[in-house]
């Protein structure tokens, strides 16, 4: 701080009145605290972003290892791999019950209607998936 | 309420409760846009260049160290802004005919002869200040205004003690000077004004 010594001996002090300081205007703070927020918003969306981009990044990285598995497994009846998951695929396809079309007039082959009847119900869960990660926008 | 402390709310935001800087900026804000005035010379851009300066310093709150207090750290933020600013809106030099005539031309907006007297010694020395450079005028404003002693203006601006007094020293002369010739102008033309 200023002594008073300073103060007696400076000339300048005849105009300057150290208390008529000039004040911040109205609304000051509430500017200064809309900045910050506008400053903080993007920072969080884009961790949101991120977190988005995970799910796409991991399903892909998991597609992709099973094509590649697919091209590089050799085709063995007794593959001690493979053969579990197409007996099973099979047993599934046995299952299914068959669709009599004769009925309706017109042949179609039953795997369509399956191929179809799949498709609809992945829509339904990209549909759920897209209602839980995008809940925030 | 009572405010608890820089330190306290500094906490607090680096907490994560953001909301708790609407207290610093309460409790600095007429300071720092003072400072902010007296460099630059104008209030819509003393608004700006303070806001900004509090925005920086939310930013970079986690690089303060606490060896300085939070208003000198502050105080150093606002006086580079408000030096950044001017240089860049660098604006033409005034003449001596930019001022009003007298403090008879201040009584118009205020009740007495008392209150247009101290408006007019404030737009003097305002005016004053803008004829000087900026470094000057944030040293003047630091040393008048905010009443700091140049230990203090050296922690704000970084120019050495010693320096700080001679740069003192050459600005007071030069406003003093400027304060004079507006003055004996004044005279000069009341007393013509008188004659006629």
């Amino acid at each position: 701080m200023k002594t008073m010594q300073d103060f007696k001996e400076d000339p300048l002090n005849k105009y300057i009145n150290a208390d008529s300081i000039e004040k911040a205007p109205e609304g000051f703070t509430s500017k200064v605290m809309s900045g910050i927020q506008f400053e903080t918003a993007p920072l969080k969306a884009s961790a949101k972003l991120k977190n988005r981009n995970l799910v796409p990044a991991i399903s892909i990285a998991f597609t992709l290892i099973l094509i590649i598995a697919a091209i590089l497994m050799p085709y063995d009846k007794n593959d001690l791999v493979a053969q579990p998951v197409t007996d099973f695929l099979k047993s599934v396809l046995n299952h299914v019950p068959k669709i009599d079309f004769s009925v309706l007039r017109f042949n179609l082959p039953a795997t369509l209607i399956y191929i179809s009847v799949a498709i609809l119900m992945l829509t339904l869960f990209d549909r759920a998936l897209n209602g839980i990660f995008h809940r925030e926008r | 309420m009572v405010y608890k402390g820089d330190i306290f709310y500094i906490d607090q935001v680096l907490a994560g409760k953001n909301s708790a800087f609407s207290y610093i900026v309460d409790r600095h804000k007429d300071r720092a846009y003072n400072l902010a005035f007296r460099i630059c010379g104008n209030h819509e851009e003393a608004e700006e260049i303070a806001q900004d300066s509090f925005l920086k310093a939310y930013r970079s709150l986690k690089s303060f160290k606490m060896k300085s207090s939070f208003a000198t750290w502050l105080y150093r933020i606002v006086y580079n802004t408000s030096i950044s600013f001017v240089r860049v809106k660098k604006k033409g030099v005034l003449s001596l005919d930019d001022f009003p005539a007298d403090a008879t031309d201040f009584i118009g907006n205020n009740t007495s002869e008392e209150d247009a007297e101290k408006e007019y010694r404030c737009s003097l020395v305002n005016f004053a200040l803008q004829k000087i450079s900026e470094e000057e005028r944030g040293l003047i404003s630091l040393y008048y205004y905010e009443e700091m002693s140049p230990d203090e203006i050296s922690d704000v601006t970084g120019i050495s003690k010693s320096n700080i007094k001679v740069r003192l020293f050459r600005a007071r002369q030069k406003m003093l000077e400027i304060i004079e010739k507006v003055e004996k102008k004044n005279t000069v033309q009341y007393e013509n004004h008188a004659r006629l």
